[in-house]
Order: C-alpha cells, then structure tokens, then sequence
C-alpha cells in the first residue's frame, strides 16, 4: 500500500504556474463540451465553433478586442485595489456611475467639439467612478463598514440609478418608449483607430497599465502601497498614511471601472441603456485573479475572458445553448485555476508506510 | 546507572529541509528518573530534534527506540501514545476554561463528567508532585508560571512517561523558574525522564544529570554534568569558539531629555512615570506580559495616550507623531522583527526603505537604486547573510534579519531608541556585537532597553526600571547593589511598601 503525501515546495517552479493554467483551461474545455454532450449537443463541434467564433476570422478578433477594453481597464482598477487587500468588487457600479457621468458631459455639451467634450466626458467618468468608489473607502475608515458588503450593495444601487435616468429624466423622446438616450454627436464618442473597427480605448489600456507599472515600481506612494498591502502592522510601525492610501486606491480603481463605462457608452453604444450593463465588472474580479494581479498578464487574461464572451455568443447562434454557458465557463475556469495554484506551491510523493 | 537500557535512544536520526541538514546522525540516550539537558543556541537543531521525538516532523534517516523497541511515530498523537509529552514555550490551553477542564480535555472517557470529580482528581495530583494550583481557576487569570503547572499537570496526568520542556524559563520570574527546577528534580525522583531544552548556561549547569550539546545540527558532547568543570567549557562547545560575554561600559554624562512620560494610566497600566536621557540606557526589565508592550506601542505611536503625557524630544506625543522626521529621532526595535519591524515576502531593499523611504525620495519618486548601494554598505558592516538586497526578508534567519532591522534603525541616526528584546533569539556571537552597537549608539541616543533577560538590563543599563502589573515598581541607579540584589522579588511585585497607595485618577 502506497499512501499520498503532500509537502510544501521550498521555492515554487518558475515555469509551473503556466502550466497550471493551461491545464486549468483545457480541464474547463473538457467538462463544458461533456455539459454539451449531455444536452445532446455535438461537444467537439461546439468547442470549435467556440473557438472558430471567437478567433476564426479578422472581424471577430476586433469585436474580442473591444470587449477586452473594458474588462481591461475595470480589471486593472479592481486589481490596484486588491493588492492593498482591499476586496472592491464595485467595479461594475463604478462602471455605471462613469458611464452616467461621461453621459451627462456628452449631452449637455453635445454642440461642442471633440477636443473639448472628450476631455470633459474622461473628466466626469473619473468623477462619477472614483466618488462611487471612495464611498465603500470612506465607510471602511470611519465605521469599519466591510467593504465587500458595501461595494456590492452599491452596484445595485448604482444600476438602478442608471435605469432611472435612462427611463426618465434622460430618455430620448424619439426612442418610441424605449429606455435610452438621445444618440451621443460624433463629437462624444470616442473614435476608431484606422480602418479597424476597434477604438481608441486599446490605447488607454496600454497606457493605464504602464502608468500603473511604473507607478508601482517607482514612485513613493506605489511603494508605500506595496507595503501597506503586504502587511498592515508594518504599515503602521514605519507610519505610513493608510488612510490616504486607501482612499487614493479605490478613488482610482472606481476611475479606471468609470473609464471603461465611458469607452463602452460613447464608443460601443453611442448612447446609455441598461443593456450597457453586462458584467464586466464582475468578469474583471476574475481576470485580475486570473492574472495574479500583474498588469501585463491582465491584459493577456482580458483577451481571453473577452474571447470566451464572444466565442459562446456564436455557440448561442449555431447550438441554441442558453446564455448562461459563457457564465458557467468563465467560473469553471476560475475555480479550476485557482484549485491548480495548489500545485504551485505544493508537491507530491508516494510513501510506502514501513 | 549506565547499566540500564534508556528509556529513549535516538539512533543516526537525521532530518534535512531543502539542502541544510537541521539534524546530522544524532544519536541520544534518554534514561528514566534523569534530567538530560540539550543544549545549543538558536538554529542549531534543538526544535527539529524534540519535533521528532514529538512526533510533529518525519526523520529523514535513522530511528527512535522506545524500550529498545523501535517505533515510528506518524503523528503527534503517536507519540503521546507512548508517553512523550512536551511543554511548549507558547502554552496550549483555552483560555475560558478551568485548570481540571484544561487537564481533562481531549483526554475524559465517558459523555458526562462531574466538574467536583475532576477537580479532585487534579487536586489530588498536584498535591502528589507538589505543583501548587486550584483546580477551579480559569486559566485566563493565571500567571505565567501557574499556566507552566497545568502544562506539566497536563502531561502527568496522561501518564507521561517523558517530559520535553522547551526554554521553560524564558516566560518565568527567577522565584517562579527556582520552583520549576524543584518541581523538575522531584519528577526526576518519580521515575520521570526529563528533557530540559535552553541556551542558558547557568540553568543547564545547576539542573542537569547529564548535558547534550547540539551545534550545526550534530551532537559535538553528551556527558555527565559532573564531568562539566567550567561555564567557559560549555560555552566554547556550544559556539564552537571562546566566547567572552561581558562589554565594558563607560559613564557617559547624559544630556537632553528626549523621552519623558508622566502619569499614564491606559489600561492595563498605572500611573507610568518615567525619563530617558540622551547618554543613557534604561534597562526596563520585568516578566512578559506585565504591561512592557502597551507602554513600547504608546511610545512609538503604535497606541494613542488616553491618559497622562508622553512627550517625545521636548514635544507631546500627537505633535511628534504626526510630523515624524525619518533621522535624527526616534527608532523602534521591536521585539516582533518578523511581522511588525520588516515585511517578509519583499526585498531587504524594499525593507530598509520601509523607515528611510524619506532620505530616498526626489519628488513623487523613489530612488531604489541609491537606497539599495546604501545597503550594500550596511550589509557588509553588519555582516548580514545573504549579502544580497535582493533577497527576501524571509530567507533571513532569524538573528541576520534582526541585525538587518539593526542596520536600518542605526542608519537613521536616532536621537531615542526603544529596543524590546534585542537579542531574543541571537545567537552569543551577534549578542556581543548587538550590545556593543547599543553601548555606541548610547553616545548620541538615549536608549530604552526593554528586556526580560536580567544578565542583559545589568551589562547594559545605566539605570534600572522594574515593571509588574502594569506598574513601574521601582526605579534605581544599575550600581545600587542592594535593589540589584533584590530585583527578582521586585519583578513578582514584591516592594518594600506595606500597602500601595491606590492611583488617583484624574479625568
């Protein structure tokens, strides 16, 4: 008789973790195409036309693009948050609430050039994200409020605000009763680049995730939030300010969220509606795990996540799987990886009890 | 008696982690009805040794003979099985409960008990070993050395055959640590085989039947204590050199008052009076736990004052803590290098910045480059190993992380140190060197040096103050001979008055 024992690795193996998470995904794969054969459906067939939707042509690329903008830009906010252990899952609120503030900037200065509303829309999107977040920040300092629970509630509160603007004071009149406003002027939406159809937001990522990088890796006040994240009684033995700390961060990571809302209003839908709510922020708590809350790997994992969206909207069309599939895959390949990173850290033998 | 087979023989044991052996071949006997001292500084295996016997850690080679027998023990409870019980250095009880709860848990055969049945069962068997206790205290309001009893009532009761004891004087006054070497000798006496782990020499010499001295992982003597001639001897094996620990201290005339607390009367303390003067150090000794860390946190801004005055270099506490300069001021060595004083998963880079990111700033940036080839500087002068910035604060053993956190708090020139339990954990090599950087710091700094290792307060302090109960019970020149003399009764609270004269608490 062999028994199984685990012990704990000295130093965890460099090129491990890449593996835990291909395998995590391919382990994914498999189980979702036996959900697909258990509905009678084709499972190698519905993989591929997983794949081949969401990669198979220069056109769905672009639209996996797009999609990976906001889960982006939500992700990394959700992510500077989490390393100061800070757990806001908010960004979908914060995301409303920039939307709303990009929106008020693009209809009430619609008759004003690009190069004066488009500042003031990033303008008001900072403001709407970043006051939605200080909120949750606020109440943790002052009434020791959980966070968790307060950003959460907050995103209900934020998408019902959205709805009743959308559904009163800002509708379109011309929208035959449905809940949206008036289309933004060409001057409020945020262009193409090129002849591509994806938009000038690849570029905010790019350089929200530099700033954040040299940020961090530079600056006092990111090396300050290093220290804060990693150890709170450190924190307060060499007298860093957490407060302000904490209260920067989630200004920030509710700004970034507030940007991606304006980049999906202005450029994706011209216009608010509810339906611009489709969970990118809560897509953007997985990426920034996913990707271990390092910038680069954000990006990489945003892609993908944004892949698994478009994919399973094409295995939608073609299978008539329900919507939820692209929901259950997104957890399974979470919670796959997240059960992998055992291996990362542990190792195992066989021992023959004597 | 080297007739009779041990009750316990270790056999070639050997136990590595990653590359280092923490144990090389150790081969131990352990006879009933002897003390067996283990002897050897920090990091030279003792631990990993007793979590064998324990039961706790796998051998990587060799065996355990029990009765001649040999035994392989898979888990603790293995070993508690076959009468090996050890008292740890931080104590297993809940704190809720009673003492007979405590001793009965985990351990009582049918569903019901009867509390008047338990406690006079260990009623009973603490009048047998003469371990004075009432059954029906809740441990939460004993003091350390009584909590040290039901640990060893614990292993009694189970019918422990061996007992491993784990620096069992550490927490203990000197009264309360004689009474523990009795209570040690009588269970002897019974049969017991008695395991003693510590570095201090002094208690090794006056306890033992027999002296095992552990250095590197291997067994460099095991002998009769009748056989040791001298304390030098046993250091030297201990160390593996000559080691001379003593420092000379000069009078130094003392200047400025850079720390002066009146009146301070936060729960738990009573009414703390006391000064530190630039030139001096002021050894504030006492039993853990007496109010030592309240006072230490309040000072160095971890802690509000509710009560009183704390004035920190001629201005009151919220004035110096909220503008704090990073040099010339104050520094805190705290007793908790591991968790409070560095960060473990970043850098020594980043850890040195942790208390000198101001000295490293231009504008928002910060200048990582200049901070770490400061470092490098300050690694070598200290000897710190890995002499790598880079490396993580956790792959420091203990006494190089300490001399790390040294380095960095020295580098900011502090006017007023307080340093809590500097040593703990040293090895005797970086003790000398730590006292002599303390001795030199005194130069420039008034130091406050909070220690529970009396030889340490009296090589270095220049005045003395005693804690107890949250109350500074006397306060004397280090040259005062009869305090001195008397300073163990102090540390258990007993002072000359009759009777205290209750604080008055003014709101």
């Amino acid at each position: 008789m062999f028994t199984l024992s685990a012990y704990k690795r000295q130093e965890p193996r460099p090129w491990s973790s890449c593996l835990i998470v291909f395998a995590a995904v391919v382990i994914s794969l498999a189980v979702s195409a036996l959900m697909l054969k258990l509905q009678g459906k084709p499972a190698l067939h519905g993989i591929e036309l997983l794949f081949q939707g969401a990669l198979g042509s220069r056109w769905s690329i672009e639209d996996c693009l797009i999609k990976a903008i906001p889960i982006f830009l939500c992700s990394l906010g959700v992510a500077i948050a989490f390393r100061l252990q800070i757990w806001n899952i908010g960004a979908e609120g914060q995301f409303a609430l920039g939307a709303i503030g990009a929106t008020w900037a693009a209809l009430t200065f619609s008759d004003q050039p690009g190069y004066i509303v488009l500042p003031l829309m990033f303008g008001t999107a900072f403001l709407g994200g970043g006051l939605w977040g200080l909120i949750p920040a606020l109440l943790k300092l002052k009434m020791r409020a959980n966070e968790i629970i307060v950003t959460l509630m907050l995103n209900y509160i934020a998408i019902l605000f959205l709805d009743y603007l959308v559904y009163g004071r800002w509708k379109d009149p011309g929208s035959f009763g449905f809940p949206m406003t008036k289309a933004f002027s060409v001057s409020a939406i945020v262009p193409k680049i090129g002849a591509t159809d994806v938009n000038w937001g690849l570029v905010l990522c790019l350089v929200s995730g530099v700033v954040m990088y040299v940020f961090f890796r530079f600056t006092r006040m990111g090396f300050e939030l290093k220290v804060a994240g990693e150890n709170l009684n450190a924190t307060r033995y060499a007298g860093l300010p957490y407060v302000k700390l904490v209260c920067v961060v989630m200004i920030f990571s509710g700004a970034l969220a507030g940007w991606a809302g304006l980049i999906e209003a202005s450029a994706t839908i011209n216009r608010l509606q509810p339906s611009i709510m489709v969970g990118y922020g809560y897509t953007a708590i997985v990426v920034a795990w996913l990707a271990r809350l390092n910038p680069l790997t954000i990006g990489i994992a945003s892609f993908l996540l944004a892949a698994l969206r478009v994919g399973v909207e094409n295995l939608q069309l073609e299978l008539q799987v329900p919507a939820a599939f692209g929901g259950i895959m997104e957890g399974m390949i979470l919670l796959t990886v997240l059960a992998g990173s055992f291996f990362n850290e542990f190792g195992f033998r066989f021992r023959r009890p004597s | 008696m080297t007739g009779d087979h041990p009750l316990i023989r270790l056999e070639r044991l050997s136990k590595a982690f990653g590359p280092i052996y923490a144990n090389r071949e150790i081969t131990l006997d352990i006879h009933a009805g002897k003390i067996k001292s283990l002897l050897g500084e920090n990091g030279a295996g003792k631990s990993t040794l007793m979590g064998m016997l324990a039961g706790r850690l796998h051998p990587d080679g060799g065996r355990i003979l029990i009765d001649g027998r040999p035994r392989l023990f898979g888990s603790a409870r293995d070993a508690i099985d076959e009468g090996i019980g050890m008292v740890y250095q931080h104590f297993m009880l809940v704190e809720a409960m009673t003492v007979a709860e405590n001793i009965f848990l985990g351990h009582a055969g049918g569903l019901r008990l009867k509390t008047e049945e338990m406690e006079r069962q260990v009623a009973d068997l603490a009048r047998d070993v003469r371990l004075d206790i009432d059954p029906a205290a809740r441990v939460a309001t004993l003091s350390m050395g009584e909590k040290q009893r039901v640990e060893i009532l614990k292993l009694l009761f189970r019918r422990n055959r061996v007992l491993i004891f784990d620096e069992p004087t550490a927490v203990l006054t000197p009264q309360e640590a004689q009474q523990l070497f009795e209570a040690l000798r009588r269970m002897a006496r019974q049969g017991k085989a008695i395991v003693f782990i510590s570095h201090k020499l002094d208690e090794v010499m006056a306890l033992s039947d027999e002296i095992a001295v552990l250095r590197k992982g291997e067994i460099v003597a095991d002998m009769p204590a009748a056989e040791v001639q001298t304390k030098e001897d046993l250091a030297r094996l201990m160390v593996g050199r000559a080691v001379i620990l003593q420092v000379k201290r000069q009078p130094q005339e003392t200047r400025q008052t850079v720390l002066r607390v009146q009146g301070l009367n936060d729960k738990p303390l009573k009414d703390i009076r006391l000064t530190v003067r630039q030139g001096e150090i002021l050894g504030l000794v006492g039993v853990a736990g007496n109010g030592q860390k309240p006072l230490v946190e309040t000072i160095c801004g971890l802690r509000r004052p509710q009560t009183g005055q704390v004035r920190l270099m001629g201005k009151d506490w919220s004035h110096f803590h909220s503008d704090r300069r990073w040099d010339g001021n104050l520094s805190y060595i705290p007793e908790d290098r591991q968790s409070l004083a560095t960060c473990r998963y970043l850098s020594l880079t980043d850890n040195f910045l942790l208390t000198t990111r101001q000295g490293f700033c231009r504008g928002p940036w910060l200048q990582r480059g200049k901070a770490e080839k400061r470092l490098r500087e300050l690694i070598q002068d200290f000897d710190i190993q890995p002499p790598d910035p880079r490396a993580e604060a956790r792959q420091l053993s203990g006494g190089n992380l300490q001399k790390m956190v040294l380095a960095r708090e020295f580098f900011r020139r502090p006017r007023l140190i307080v340093a809590e339990q500097p040593t703990q954990g040293l090895d005797i090599a970086a003790t000398e060197d730590v006292w002599q950087v303390l001795l030199k710091a005194r130069e420039r700094a008034g130091i406050l040096l909070v220690t529970g290792d009396l030889a340490e307060a009296l090589s270095l302090s220049d005045r003395l103050a005693v804690m107890f109960n949250g109350r500074i019970v006397d306060t004397f020149e280090a040259d005062n001979q009869s305090k001195i003399d008397r300073i163990g009764l102090l540390m258990a609270g007993v002072t000359d008055q009759p009777a205290e004269p209750a604080p008055v608490h003014v709101t």
